[in-house]
């Protein structure tokens, strides 16, 4: 850590002491963008770290420099490291936000802020096809991107499954990156941070408030190439994640749901604005011109493809309607589905509903 | 003079003979009881002394001091007064010449002399046969519970008067004639699958869990079923062999909830509420043991509608006994090993507001309080719940208008098949059904082939199955293919077992 240069120290004390402080941040990424001039910063520093700490700092910039070394030191020791707008390593497309975090505290693979970034989110309530699309969906971009998402249940759950065997996973909370939230994900946080990247602008044992997640969303837009909404209400959160994007100018998919459905009429409402429409990894290959070769198609007994049409005829249906349907025992049918299930083409809904789950 | 006369206590489900000796000497008037009764036997004093003199008999003067031998177990109830009163006029030299060795007298008295009949008679005349005794004085009112007994002389009396008479040999009384054992007494009335509509998986299921003993968890919104699919279940399930019937009737003797019949011949079906005790489950009591739920539910099924209100104290109680079959319970007054091999048939919502996966109805529930709902099933408990089944509200008026809904005795025949080839497989390990397999039958009778076993790597690696889930998969596909009388396990058995395996992707 001591190759850490000044500016890097003064700016995670800084994004320590104020994380809130909104005003700072602006006039710091402004400061930053133009090169950094030393005076000014550690003017703009002194100023804001005073207030937050109510204190006078009468050793000057160099007592707030050991503040942060020791700051550092302590992030250190719990396994963290901070990433600051005077890293080389932070990511550029979050630099060109118009607030960018002045720091980010992080653990795990490092590298990941170099990979291109894609953002699949959705809301904590959702079908369980969106469900099960969104894992696949993610599976098969954390190939070539890294994918972006919350820590919470539903849609940002379904990117986690997806998307951490390969690792190419960056997940930013609504916290301190020390903090459980929610807490029955504290051992998927820790998963995460040996596996993946764990990424907080929020120092150590700040709690999520209200505006932590606004404020959050801002980030998974920022730091992705698009965003994919898997499922939103009328006034998900999600939406906030899709609006910013737009806002930063990424591009936006959506998955479509039925019409009247409550858990996506938001996605609906984003297609009709002009949003990728999209039922696969393909669209989103192809809406970034990438070449992609699916992931080769499982080999099916006649009787599992006989199932497979007539669920895909049928969107959600009965396991025992299908086998009125093609004629078969109800427990033949159950096999099939199983089958079916396990090679992810269908998914459970509950009560003994299958869907398919669309492959391209 | 001395009087001996024996009569019979109830230990858990064993009889213990217990000698009635009665002294009446000349002295100070005095009437006492010695022996280690307790108050409902001390009690008998004033029943015998009314039902004495209400009979037309005579009451001794004098000194009279009544012994139960053995003095170191506690005496209960009011099984011992015909044997007081008897042992009562011998001593006062009113039965001069009665025959009265080697017969048990059991039976609680009015006040007007006529014989009540008594709890847990069954079990001690099993007991009594076993000791030697042969000649038996019970009640009128059990004398359908004894006709079961046979190889004995069984002789029941309404009155103390009439028993007076029939040991001074002034009046006949025809021993009770045994009586053949007939299963399903009550075939045709009640519950019956051909009453439920549609809920094919679930039937499935239920057909699967009765024919490998595996324990079933219907998962299901409110009002689709769950509990007429759960009452079904004893009817689905092998007919009772005599000897099981003794052992399931002795238990209910015991608990005084036999009925009319004097035997039970259908498998029992207990329901208790979820406001059961631990003790109300398992069995307990002060001084005297009674079976609780689980043991009355021995042989049978025992339905727990509406799961996570339980508590979860007495849910976790339910462990061991499902593991052993008995239940053993520890008491001041002793400790007693009751049967309880039952199957456990379990019901929930599968969430808080019971919509979740409803074909019409809109789940408000958040993952999060869902998961919390489901975990107050604890794991180890659900872990010996092999089928976990989802029973659904869809309309079936379409699909079931043409079809014919297949009755009990139907699905019970395949059953019986499948039961077969099960026991010729356990002949020699002493099990009885595919649910009971440990890893090491696991590993002989559940091998897979090739495919198989890619199977169920796929299925772990895409469900996140705990490990012990492959042993319950294993179970029941174990279970799917002797219903299917195929010797090995094919891959359609295992997708089909994989279907049932609901809780494991709730946790």
């Amino acid at each position: 850590m001591s190759a850490c240069s000044q500016e890097a120290r003064l700016l995670v004390w800084l994004a320590a002491c104020a994380p809130a402080d909104e005003r700072a941040r602006a006039r710091i990424a402004q400061l930053c963008a133009q090169g950094i001039p030393r005076k000014e910063l550690e003017k703009i520093c002194l100023a804001v770290i005073e207030t937050a700490q109510n204190r006078v700092y009468k050793g000057g910039i160099a007592e707030i420099e050991r503040e942060g070394e020791e700051y550092l030191a302590r992030l250190a020791a719990k396994g963290f490291f901070a990433v600051t707008l005077a890293s080389a390593d932070y990511p550029e497309a979050l630099r060109a936000i118009p607030d960018p975090p002045i720091a980010l505290f992080c653990a795990g693979r490092r590298e990941l802020l170099g990979m291109r970034k894609f953002c699949i989110v959705g809301a904590r309530l959702l079908p369980a096809w969106a469900q099960a699309a969104g894992k696949a969906i993610a599976g098969e971009l954390s190939r070539t991107f890294a994918v972006v998402t919350g820590i919470a249940e539903g849609g940002d759950r379904a990117a986690v499954d997806g998307a951490l065997p390969s690792g190419n996973l960056v997940c930013v909370l609504p916290c301190g990156p020390d903090v459980d939230y929610p807490a029955a994900h504290a051992a998927l946080r820790r998963e995460i941070a040996k596996r993946a990247l764990l990424v907080s602008e929020y120092p150590l044992g700040m709690r999520a408030q209200k505006f932590s997640f606004h404020a959050r969303n801002r980030i998974l837009a920022g730091l992705s190439q698009g965003v994919l909404v898997l499922a939103a209400g009328e006034k998900s959160g999600t939406l906030i994640t899709a609006d910013r994007a737009l806002a930063y100018g990424r591009e936006v998919f959506a998955l479509p749901h039925n019409a009247g459905a409550a858990q996506g009429v938001g996605c609906n409402a984003l297609i009709k604005q002009g949003a990728y429409l999209c039922t696969g990894a393909q669209d989103i290959f192809d809406a970034f011109g990438m070449q992609y070769e699916g992931m080769p198609a499982p080999s099916l007994t006649p009787q599992e493809e006989r199932m497979l049409a007539a669920l895909r005829l049928a969107g959600e249906e009965h396991a025992a309607a299908l086998a009125q349907r093609l004629g078969l025992p109800v427990w033949e049918a159950q096999a099939a589905l199983a089958s079916l299930e396990l090679k992810g083409l269908a998914v459970r809904a509950g009560g003994n509903q299958y869907t398919a789950i669309s492959r391209r | 003079m001395i009087a001996k006369i024996v009569c019979y206590a109830l230990q858990g489900l064993e009889g213990v003979p217990v000698e009635v000796e009665t002294d009446a000497s000349k002295g100070i008037p005095g009437y006492e009881m010695v022996g280690l009764p307790d108050a409902a036997v001390k009690e008998s004093k004033e029943r015998v002394r009314s039902a004495i003199k209400n009979s037309g008999l005579l009451f001794p003067l004098g000194k009279i001091t009544v012994n139960f031998a053995p003095a170191d177990i506690r005496k209960e109830g009011a099984a011992f007064d015909l044997a007081v009163a008897v042992s009562l006029l011998k001593a006062s030299e009113q039965l001069v010449g009665a025959h009265t060795e080697d017969t048990v007298f059991l039976g609680e008295l009015a006040l007007d002399g006529a014989v009540r009949p008594i709890a847990g008679l069954l079990p001690i005349l099993i007991s009594a046969k076993g000791h030697g005794y042969t000649r038996f004085i019970v009640p009128a009112g059990n004398a359908k519970e004894a006709a079961y007994l046979g190889g004995a002389e069984i002789y029941p009396v309404r009155s103390l008067a009439e028993t007076v008479a029939f040991l001074l040999g002034s009046a006949q009384i025809a021993p009770v004639a045994p009586k053949k054992f007939v299963p399903h007494l009550h075939a045709g009335q009640g519950a019956d699958l051909k009453y439920v509509k549609g809920q094919p998986v679930a039937r499935r299921a239920l057909e699967i869990a009765v024919a490998g003993g595996h324990n079933l968890l219907l998962v299901g919104p409110p009002g689709t079923g769950k509990t007429m699919l759960a009452r079904c279940l004893p009817t689905v399930m092998p007919d009772l062999s005599f000897e099981e019937a003794l052992e399931i009737t002795k238990i209910h003797s015991v608990a005084g909830t036999l009925g009319e019949d004097g035997i039970v011949s259908d498998r029992p079906s207990r329901t208790p509420h979820h406001t059961a005790t631990t003790v109300a489950m398992c069995g307990g009591g002060n001084r005297v043991v009674r079976p609780g739920e689980i043991s009355l539910a021995h042989g049978g099924v025992l339905f727990l509608d509406e799961l996570p209100e339980y508590k979860r104290s007495t849910l976790e109680a339910l462990r061991q006994p499902l593991e052993d079959g008995k239940i053993t319970v520890s008491r001041a007054g002793g400790t007693f090993t009751f049967p309880a091999r039952f199957m456990l048939c379990a019901s929930m919502n599968p969430c808080p507001c019971g919509n979740y996966g409803s074909a019409d109805k809109v789940c408000t529930c958040s993952p999060a309080e869902i998961r919390r709902y489901r975990r107050k099933i604890s794991g180890p408990l659900l872990d010996r719940i092999d089928l976990q089944v989802e029973v659904d509200n869809v309309p079936y008026a379409a699909l079931a208008s043409d079809e014919r809904q297949e009755s009990s005795a139907a699905v019970r025949e395949r059953v019986n098949v499948a039961r077969a080839i099960q026991n010729v497989r356990f002949e020699e390990s002493g099990m009885r059904t595919n649910a009971e397999m440990g890893e090491r039958e696991l590993s002989s009778f559940c091998r897979l082939s090739a495919e198989g076993e890619d199977i169920l790597r796929a299925a772990f690696e895409r469900m996140k199955l705990s490990a012990r889930a492959r042993s319950r998969i294993l179970k029941v596909a174990r279970t799917i293919a002797d219903l299917a009388a195929s010797e090995d396990i094919l891959p359609a058995h295992v997708y089909e077992a994989v279907s049932y395996r609901l809780g494991d992707s709730l946790e």
